[in-house]
């Protein structure tokens, strides 16, 4: 089993104002400046409040069962559903991984919020998903250059609780990562703490793709966040 | 209506806190929904009359907006602010019961899940439709839903999840609340949650979004 740890900067990252801006909706430029004035105390912070942390382990695949939409693991059957099946099928192997903002910008979130200051929570909590997407970004480009050398491809991330695979399954998952890295606890209700955490699968191997947009592929058809990037 | 509660209307709807607030820009300078709130009071406005007849439909346009898609959450929630900030004036007056609001909202995240935004946009949102708010934060158990509503007979309660696996205590609190209190009104919400799931687990209402749960109580109330 291979693996890898990464520890990002927040500038690493390059996340910037208006990405942000448009994940809650904005067009370019619609944004108010109450908000943009807020984010950008929001990201000049974020360096210090945030401890960025990702990780993969690369597990071969065991078998697939085409009738059950699943896959082995080690000694875990994983069922994956439909959609991701038809995604993973030609892996392998596959990668797990896990990847987190840190507690405290969480935290910094829930205390404005109870303050009284409910944009600014808001806004805390958004940086704190947008951050740990754009990590696992960089995860993923790792994970993707590495394999590259040996011809082989990765397709995009998963996650349990996506398109048709039941979030209960991060249970075998956590089980498959020796060394939790990156410190999160998964609750019996299957939450991830820190919140502004994610986790999943990737596949590897030499007839895979990684498509350039999934949107189409998730089920949850009245996403607000749909037309955007996710 | 009165000049006084159209411009105080107006702050709450675009988000006017006070008289230091820099947005709108064309606004600046100006009171805001904190001043205008104590000058309609001043004035010997009735305090329900200032939450009827301008907080209330303030917060209603701004809902509406936020359903339709055409503002987002920041502006909701500097409505809100604004909102607070004139509520915070009236309260005294609900708290000696020379005014009232319309009835008590219980909220929280139920049991084994950790999420509060949605909850808290619910909660405000149907504060500002006038209803008194109790929020319990988050992961709360049937316990302490049933402990509230003996508490505050005839509450409303509202319930929110975000993932599959914790919905699943909201069936587990809906039945607890429905064995000791069968005419309770139990709202759900939150992103897995659906009216399919609603009607299956015995709730009375759904909504993807906070306006419909504060039209849904307005009925109630009439
Ligand atoms: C941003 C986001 C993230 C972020 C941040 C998560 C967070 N909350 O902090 C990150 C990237 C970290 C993340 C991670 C994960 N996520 Co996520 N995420 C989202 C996303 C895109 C938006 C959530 C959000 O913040 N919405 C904004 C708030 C304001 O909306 P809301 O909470 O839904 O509340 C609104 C309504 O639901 C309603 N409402 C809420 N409560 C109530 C109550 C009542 C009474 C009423 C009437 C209405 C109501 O009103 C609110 C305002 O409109 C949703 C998809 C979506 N479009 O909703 C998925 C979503 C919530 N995630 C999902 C999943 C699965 C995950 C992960 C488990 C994936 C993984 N394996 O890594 C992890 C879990 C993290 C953890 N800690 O355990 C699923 C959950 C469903 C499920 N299958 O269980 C969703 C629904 C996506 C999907 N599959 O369709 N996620």
């Amino acid at each position: 089993m291979t693996n890898a740890r990464f520890q990002y900067r927040f500038s690493d990252l390059n996340l910037n104002i208006t990405q942000i801006e448009s994940f809650m909706g904005y067009k370019d430029g619609e944004s108010h400046e109450t908000v943009t004035e807020l984010l950008s105390g929001i990201l000049a912070e974020a360096e210090e409040i945030c401890d960025i942390r990702a990780e993969y382990h690369i597990w071969p695949v065991a078998s697939f069962n085409d009738s059950e939409k699943s896959l082995s693991l080690d000694h875990h059957t994983f069922n994956i559903g439909r959609i991701i099946y038809g995604q993973m099928k030609r892996s392998g192997s596959v990668a797990l991984f896990l990847c987190t903002a840190g507690r405290e910008i969480g935290s910094k979130s829930r205390k404005e919020m109870r303050e009284g200051d409910l944009l600014k929570g808001y806004l805390y909590d958004v940086v704190g998903s947008e951050i740990v997407e754009a990590a696992a970004d960089l995860m993923q480009e790792s994970l993707e250059a590495s394999v590259a050398g040996e011809k082989r491809r990765i397709t995009n991330r998963y996650s349990p609780g996506y398109c048709g695979w039941d979030v209960a399954e991060q249970h075998k998952l956590f089980r498959l990562i020796p060394y939790n890295f990156c410190g999160i606890r998964l609750t019996p209700s299957a939450l991830m703490d820190p919140v502004k955490s994610v986790s999943g699968f990737i596949g590897i191997g030499e007839k895979v793709k990684r498509l350039p947009y999934t949107c189409s592929l998730c089920d949850m058809k009245d996403c607000i966040y749909r037309r955007g990037r996710r | 209506m009165n000049e006084l509660l159209e411009k105080l209307s107006r702050c709450v709807e675009l988000g006017k806190t006070d008289l230091l607030s820099p947005y709108p820009p064309d606004m600046k300078g100006q009171d805001g929904a904190d001043e205008l709130a104590k000058k309609a009071l001043e004035e010997g406005i009735r305090p329900d009359e200032i939450l009827e007849k301008s907080l209330i439909p303030a917060m209603e346009i701004v809902g509406d907006k936020f359903s339709r898609k055409q503002i987002y959450v920041p502006q909701m929630l500097m409505a809100a602010k604004a909102m607070n900030s004139a509520m915070k004036h009236l309260k005294p007056y609900f708290q000696s019961g020379e005014a009232k609001r319309k009835g008590k909202f219980i909220i929280g995240t139920v049991a084994g899940d950790l999420h509060d935004i949605g909850k808290n946009l619910v909660s405000m949102m149907i504060e500002g439709g006038g209803w008194e708010v109790i929020d319990l934060g988050v992961d709360v158990g049937s316990d302490k839903f049933l402990r509230t509503i003996e508490e505050n007979p005839g509450a409303v309660v509202g319930l929110s999840a975000l993932l599959t696996t914790t919905m699943e205590n909201m069936r587990t609190t809906v039945t607890a609340i429905r064995e000791r209190y069968p005419d309770a009104k139990v709202l759900v919400g939150g992103a897995p949650v659906t009216m399919e799931y609603c009607n299956k687990i015995g709730a009375d209402f759904y909504s993807p979004d906070p306006q419909g749960a504060v039209n849904y109580l307005k009925q109630l109330a009439t």
